[in-house]
């Protein structure tokens, strides 16, 4: 059964841009949990460093991503104007419920969660298209950390669990470690 | 004898206290000054010589400031310690309302301004964004540390980039101290949440 781990970008923002102490601990805890880390394509985005050059470098997570330890989802499909169509697939269903579900948590119902959304999408697309999977979501955000748990199992997908980092911070050290990264963790 | 007139009201007491607007304005611009009050208002009464001791600015400074925070009614004399003068610090609320914004200006936000000097991001926001953004990003991340927002929403609601964001998250968390100190990270599973809760999927449909 292969584990993936989706992780948020206060997740990266607290260990630091490459090279970081943090990130190294990273990488030696996913390459012993037999694991890998997926980013959702917004996520990569918020990360990126888009002010001097035409293409953005990504001072975070680009070298994990050449080391091939970090994936960068494609960017998933929808659009959040778009009401819920009974039709549509799962991960576009997840996205826009996600949104829903934040929205309907908040003292401000009227934000926008799209990006927010996309960890919960991207933990249904990885288990729409892989039929022996595990996932395992990292935030600092309660509200999308009880969205990661609850709305896939809507999908019929349960081998789900999320972890939230109250104060953020600590994720500096306790994100990076085989425990966490784990199903057994 | 108590007023309750249109710009002034208080309780059972004349008006006699002097308000310098002038020094609660230094308070937001001032982190040594605001760093001092804080000080002050953390314990019950401080003298000029353990101010001294405790903050770092001149000896003079320190009197300076005590004298300003006299004079503004920040702070009052409330006894003598061997010929040296005991304080203590006056809670205020300062409320400005400017086209239809209202701010309120507490010890909490001074007590937060404080150590703008040891966090960036703290002086990044006040400079570039002034006190209601700054006042609304605090409310905001206490309410992140109760779990009713996201960082996200935090960034939508005060159109900071998502940079900043982060970075005065950090700082706030970290200066009030914010956060669970149980065992980190809590884990939700599917099993966490009722068979009988909604199921959301179809409460969206039907909608």
């Amino acid at each position: 059964m292969y584990t993936a781990n989706i992780a948020d970008t206060v997740m990266f923002r607290n260990l630091g841009k490459h090279p970081s102490p943090h990130l190294r601990s990273l990488k030696r805890a996913v390459k012993k949990a037999g694991t890998e880390v997926w980013v959702p394509a917004a996520v990569y985005h918020e990360l990126s460093d888009t002010g001097s050059a035409n293409s953005p470098t990504n001072p975070y997570l680009d070298r994990a991503v050449e080391e091939g330890w970090i994936r960068v989802a494609t960017p998933l499909l929808g659009d959040r104007t778009e009401e819920l169509d009974r039709t549509a697939g799962p991960v576009e269903k997840a996205r826009i419920v996600t949104d829903e579900f934040l929205n309907q948590q908040s003292k401000y119902p009227e934000t926008n969660n799209w990006t927010d959304a996309t960890l919960v999408a991207l933990a249904v697309r990885l288990f729409d298209t892989n039929a022996r999977i595990r996932v395992i979501t990292h935030t600092a955000d309660d509200n999308l950390a009880k969205a990661c748990a609850r709305i896939p199992p809507e999908f019929g997908y349960y081998e789900i669990k999320s972890r939230y980092y109250n104060p953020p911070q600590t994720a500096k050290h306790e994100f990076p470690t085989v425990d966490q990264l784990t199903w057994s963790g | 004898m108590s007023y309750d007139t249109e710009h002034v009201r208080n309780a059972g007491d004349t008006p006699g206290v002097s308000i310098g607007i002038r020094t609660f304005a230094e308070l937001l611009e001032n982190p040594s000054l605001a760093k001092l009050y804080t000080s002050m208002r953390g314990s019950a009464t401080a003298t000029g010589p353990e101010l001294v001791d405790s903050i770092a600015v001149s000896k003079k400074t320190v009197y300076d400031y005590l004298h300003k925070l006299e004079q503004a009614g920040l702070i009052s004399k409330v006894g003598d310690d061997g010929g040296t003068n005991v304080y203590t610090a006056e809670e205020f609320e300062l409320t400005v309302t400017v086209r239809e914004t209202e701010v309120s200006i507490t010890p909490e936000l001074v007590e937060v301004i404080a150590h703008k000097n040891e966090y960036p991001a703290v002086e990044r926001v006040l400079e570039a964004h002034g006190i209601v953004t700054f006042a609304l990003v605090y409310d905001l991340v206490k309410a992140h540390s109760e779990g009713e927002v996201t960082i996200r929403q935090i960034a939508s609601l005060t159109h900071l980039s998502p940079g900043t964001t982060y970075d005065l998250i950090e700082a706030l968390y970290s200066i009030l101290d914010l956060g669970e100190d149980e065992s980190n990270p809590t884990t939700y599973t599917p099993d966490d949440f009722d068979e009988d809760e909604a199921n959301l999927l179809e409460e969206y449909a039907q909608e």
